[in-house]
């Protein structure tokens, strides 16, 4: 334990420290120093949780909300890379297209949920949309990025051999921009997510967003942070596939010696 | 094959970059069959860009190339090139690297990874085939770039300091190496390089090129006998070589 403090600090410290602010905030809140409606105890919170995972209706909320997210990255990532591959493809394309992709990114794209709403109704569609939307950029311009990152030698060796256009494409422009399309997928399925919930909380009759609204409106905090943990994990958890999709896919950046 | 096939006849050939940088000017050498040699000068005599224009990788401004009697107009497959990075790729084994020139060509299979295997067997590298890359050191990824060179049995390899990278011990053991495969299969190499003492110890003859504008400054014939090993470097006769070039780099003036 001593030698494991002395070499990673990190890995013993980093969850301590969780431990300590969970035991002071139970402390602070059973004080009476703050209003359960402000603050709920963290046992309030687990009770919370407790309820949801009891509640028969509770897990078509999370499925609703996980389905949007997933639908909405992989149409998103999808087109988003097959417009990054046109775009570095057909120069004249990019040339009048680019400055709008950069527009788009720099635009929060929360304010298109009312628009959504009001274009694709109360239901699913609307949230695939918001999620499609807010995924879409990140991937796009790491896509144009990737593929025009291809070093000079590179290039001039499948010169060298007189490879076709499409040969040097998926022989080495596509996996040597596969690294940074997934730093942008990674990056887009966190974005998913909160584009579904956000376009939840503007109006939607299920899903984990409309919980968190509903909670709120009922003065009942502590769900509304149960709810928040499940978001949280929702979240840690699509980006941990995506971690282990990465490592599979993209292994020759991160195994150093796998002989 | 013809015999001719691996010759190169650079003719009045001169490379002016958009940039307005005079690369090299009015370059003429012909280069027989067979030959080694090599091209030394200072960084920017033009000696990569002249490597470049032989390949078909650049085109030259005025004047005319040809291989084996016929007219460069881009890359052709039987000129192998190599550069000082091994350009190996990552997400490949280093067979499957080797083998990435077969795949371009389109050519068969299973009789090419035999070869493969035989080549890397050859520069040192069996036992290795299904390593990655970053597995191995720098100048076991250069033999593994060579491998890549040797499987379409070239005609002509362009080498563009492949060597320049390594540390000195491990470059002149490649570059014993490099003799002795090209005394087996006898192809035209030409290697540049800004090392003297390598250009003296591989060469038939050596190009000197000088900068702004680059050129060529002297055609120098190493008359020393061959095979040749690392003891030839003690030998009187390799530092009078040596000397020479020097001379004309200025180096000794």
């Amino acid at each position: 334990m001593k030698g494991l403090l002395r070499e990673h600090p990190g890995v013993v410290l980093s969850p301590l420290s969780l431990v300590a602010i969970i035991v002071v905030w139970e402390i602070v809140a059973r004080a009476g120093l703050v209003s359960p409606l402000v603050l709920p105890s963290p046992s309030r919170v687990w009770d919370g949780l407790v309820i949801l995972f009891r509640a028969d209706w509770f897990p078509q909320h999370v499925w609703l909300t996980t389905a949007e997210t997933l639908i909405g990255f992989a149409i998103g990532g999808v087109a988003a890379i097959a417009l990054g591959i046109v775009m570095v493809n057909l120069r004249i394309f990019k040339e009048i297209v680019y400055p709008y992709v950069v527009a788009f990114q720099v635009m929060p794209k929360v304010v298109l949920a009312p628009i959504f709403i009001t274009w694709f109704g109360f239901g699913m569609e609307s949230k695939v949309v918001m999620a499609i939307a807010i995924s879409f950029f990140p991937v796009v311009i790491n896509t144009v990025v990737g593929l025009e990152s291809v070093p000079e030698n590179e290039f001039l060796l499948m010169r060298s051999l007189v490879a076709s256009k499409s040969q040097i494409f998926w022989k080495l422009a596509w996996p040597t921009a596969l690294p940074s399309i997934f730093a942008g997928l990674k990056t887009s399925l966190t974005l998913a997510l909160i584009g579904a919930l956000v376009a939840e909380f503007v109006t939607a009759k299920e899903g984990l967003g409309t919980l968190i609204t509903t909670f709120s409106f009922e003065l009942k905090v502590y769900l509304v942070f149960a709810v928040i943990v499940v978001v949280s994990a929702l979240g840690l958890l699509l980006y941990g596939i995506m971690e282990f999709l990465e490592r599979k896919i993209v292994f020759w950046r991160h195994s150093r010696f796998t002989g | 094959m013809e015999a001719s096939a691996g010759a190169i006849a650079v003719n009045g050939v001169s490379k002016v970059f958009p940039t307005g940088l005079e690369a090299l000017r009015k370059v003429t050498i012909d280069i027989n069959p067979g030959e080694f040699v090599s091209f030394v000068g200072p960084s920017g005599c033009g000696k990569s860009t002249l490597l470049k224009l032989i390949g078909g990788l650049l085109e030259p401004s005025r004047g005319e190339i040809a291989v084996g009697g016929r007219k460069v107009s881009g890359p052709r497959r039987d000129i192998g090139v190599m550069f000082q990075t091994s350009v190996l790729f990552p997400w490949r084994t280093v067979l499957q690297n080797v083998l990435l020139p077969i795949e371009v060509f389109g050519l068969e299979r299973p009789s090419a990874t035999e070869k493969a295997r035989g080549i890397l067997q050859l520069v040192g590298l069996g036992g290795r085939e299904d390593a990655y890359p970053r597995e191995l050191s720098g100048g076991m990824q250069q033999r593994a770039a060579l491998s890549r060179v040797l499987i379409t049995d070239p005609r002509i390899i362009l080498m563009d300091e492949p060597f320049g990278a390594l540390d000195e011990f491990t470059r002149e053991r490649m570059n014993v190496e490099l003799l002795r495969i090209w005394s087996e299969r006898g192809q035209t190499i030409i290697f540049v390089t800004h090392s003297i003492n390598e250009a003296v110890f591989l060469s038939d003859r050596i190009v000197v090129m000088d900068t702004s504008p680059g050129r060529v400054v002297a055609v120098l014939d190493v008359l020393l006998p061959r095979p040749r090993s690392i003891e030839l470097m003690k030998s009187p006769s390799f530092a009078r070589t040596a000397f020479e070039v020097r001379e004309y780099l200025g180096v000794a003036r």
